[in-house]
């Protein structure tokens, strides 16, 4: 008796596991059979999308970096039928802390943050998160890593300008080996980055030797100033890098008075605004490592769909998207390269 | 102060190799001469017991007007006029509103700062940067050429040092904008019209920053107004008072600025030949600041009966 009872319970249990699978692969069949037309998939995607808000606050707007980011990112935004709003500190750092504090009462879906420095934003970016607001971090990162950083990979910026250094003034070159560095905030990452790795492949030639790594806290003054200085010390300078285009652009007027652009090789990385093709094209810079704003911008929006989609909770994931660097020079420059800064 | 500057000049003359070259000492010179330009402008002001934080806006905003106005086809003489105009009306606003308004200097200075720069980039102004062409030689040549040798800035420094070093010396002008500095109540019953005066002294400073900032564009090829987001002003203010421009008013002179501009010349370009990193470089500048202003305080000690005249 034992036997027979126990036989059609094993086979309820089965048939009963059979069914509940069944029903489960339905279901999620169901749930992406949603998507197996173009107008489900529409349809889907924009019910995700539809009433979002993307906040954006970079250091500043009125830079040609910041404002062709803003416009594209405003464009893509409208696109992808999300509200976007754009939050200016003017530079400020304390206007920064206090708009990463409003946001986050404000609570907007996505949250677009280009970092001043590592650790002024840091806590917030954390509390942020935890408040349920996705944080993309762009170009600049802080010390707190969120969902996304979409930007610059300045750890490969460096190696490259740091590699091309070795082979215009290294040992083979017959060169004094001389180099200056201009940096831009010694706290932020884009500088801290550019310099480990820039000295990194630069140590790969024993006779290249770093004679100066001043900051020029982003000002195209100071690098001036500085970049004179060191010129009147090492009259044999054989290359100066720069961590911004739009501060280097000092550097250069510098190497320039002094007569020495041909001597001195002016390197700069940046976002290939029109001034950067200009001084390229004039001989002021020698190269350029260009990341492209407008694609940034774009991928930073993307990033922002993406998240948006996923259905993964903010902090639930740590992503990168690295912009594509490509080299500018007198050789292969085309002014579709930079862009005009949009008109307000 | 000089001493001091000496005494600095010295030492690194020892340690550095390479400080004392003359080459070195005219590009000392030329690295501070922008900020000593805009200190003869502080200087008078507050010689005249005022004060101008309002300074770097009118220097940037006049500045980029000029050159964004070039940048899209303007001739240079109309946009250099159109942008004196405008570090004229700055200065005369400032001027009108501290002698007449009868609002403190401090407030009146701090306030039109924020509002010129404001104004002027939500109505005129493109971006925070602005390029000069490189065909624009003429312009360029006020930061970029050179003299005999000499870079084309020292000599505006020196030329704006001897026009305001006549004026207040030789002049009837110069001379009431002492006495007001002294004792505004006393100059204004011996009959001297005290309120066109502070107007005056204003206008004066916003134009002096004007000239400086067309300097300072034409040294980099660009004008970048975010300048008002930096230290500058404090570092205008230290030039001046180290120098030994009294805050108080009626004292110092241009010599005082030139010492000022030296020492701060010299300790920055003597710190950034040694490399070093700009945090430490913070905290040299701010110890001898201190000392040379307390070694300042003992040479030339407060004098209670005339530091408290027209409080």
């Amino acid at each position: 008796m034992r036997s027979t009872s126990s036989s059609p319970n094993a086979l309820r249990v089965a048939v009963q596991a059979l069914v509940t699978s069944l029903l489960g692969l339905t279901a999620s069949t169901a749930a992406f059979s949603q998507g197996n037309t173009s107008d489900e998939l529409r349809t889907a995607v924009e019910g995700k999308l539809k009433g979002k808000t993307v906040a954006w606050m970079p250091t500043t707007l009125g830079f040609p970096l910041t404002d062709k980011w803003t416009q594209v990112m405003r464009d893509e935004a409208e696109q992808m039928g999300v509200k976007f709003v754009v939050r200016d500190p003017g530079w400020k750092p304390d206007s920064m802390v206090q708009i990463v504090n409003a946001l986050i009462t404000e609570k907007p879906d996505v949250m677009i943050v280009h970092n001043f420095n590592v650790q002024l934003l840091a806590k917030q970016l954390e509390r942020a998160e935890k408040a349920g607001i996705h944080v993309i971090q762009v170009n600049m990162v802080s010390n707190y890593k969120t969902d996304a950083y979409v930007g610059a990979n300045w750890n490969q910026i460096g190696r490259m300008v740091g590699e091309d250094v070795v082979t215009q003034c290294g040992k083979a070159s017959g060169k004094s080996g001389k180099v200056a560095v201009v940096q831009g905030d010694l706290t932020s990452s884009a500088s801290l980055e550019q310099l480990a790795s820039f000295e990194k492949a630069v140590a790969a030639d024993p006779s290249i030797k770093i004679v100066s790594k001043q900051d020029a806290n982003w000002d195209a003054t100071k690098a001036n100033t500085i970049t004179a200085t060191v010129l009147q010390q090492h009259p044999d300078l054989c290359a100066t890098f720069g961590f911004w285009g739009t501060m280097q652009n000092g550097a250069a007027q510098a190497v320039k008075a002094a007569g020495k652009l041909d001597q001195v090789k002016v390197y700069a990385s940046g976002e290939g605004n029109r001034q950067d093709c200009s001084n390229v094209k004039d001989g002021l810079f020698y190269k350029f490592v260009n990341y492209s704003a407008a694609d940034q911008a774009r991928a930073f929006m993307a990033t922002a769909g993406f998240l948006l989609q996923s259905g993964i909770k903010p902090g639930g994931i740590r992503m990168a998207s690295y912009s594509r660097p490509f080299w500018m020079s007198k050789e292969n420059l085309d002014p579709a390269m930079c862009f005009d800064t949009p008109k307000r | 102060m000089l001493l001091v500057t000496l005494l600095l000049a010295l030492f690194y003359s020892a340690t550095l190799p390479g400080f004392a070259s003359i080459d070195n000492m005219l590009n000392v010179a030329r690295s501070v001469s922008i900020l000593g330009i805009l200190s003869l402008g502080l200087g008078l002001v507050v010689i005249s017991r005022g004060l101008d934080l309002s300074q770097i806006a009118a220097m940037a905003v006049s500045t980029a007007i000029v050159v964004q106005m070039v940048a899209h086809g303007t001739p240079l003489p109309v946009a250099l006029a159109l942008g004196a105009a405008v570090a004229l009306a700055i200065g005369i606003a400032n001027g009108v509103l501290i002698a007449f308004v009868e609002i403190p200097a401090l407030f009146t200075t701090l306030a039109s700062g924020f509002l010129i720069y404001g104004v002027a980039r939500v109505t005129v102004l493109d971006g925070f940067i602005s390029y000069v062409a490189k065909e624009q030689t003429g312009f360029l040549f006020i930061g970029q050429g050179t003299v005999l040798g000499i870079p084309m800035p020292i000599l505006v420094f020196m030329l704006m040092a001897v026009l305001v070093h006549l004026v207040l010396s030789r002049t009837r002008i110069g001379l009431f904008i002492y006495a007001h500095g002294d004792n505004q109540e006393t100059a204004r019953l011996t009959g001297i019209a005290v309120r066109p005066l502070t107007v005056l002294v204003y206008s004066a400073s916003a134009l002096i920053a004007f000239l400086a900032g067309l300097v300072s564009a034409a040294t980099t090829a660009s004008m970048n107004t975010n300048i008002i987001n930096s230290t500058l002003i404090f570092d205008v203010i230290l030039v001046v008072v180290l120098g030994g421009i009294s805050l108080v008013g009626g004292r110092g002179g241009v010599l005082s600025v030139v010492a000022g501009a030296a020492l701060i010349g010299v300790l920055l370009n003597g710190m950034v030949i040694m490399n070093l990193d700009g945090n430490l470089q913070n905290i040299i500048k701010g110890l001898v600041l201190l000392c040379a202003i307390l070694l300042d305080g003992r040479l030339h000690p407060r004098d209670e009966e005339t530091a408290r005249q027209g409080d």
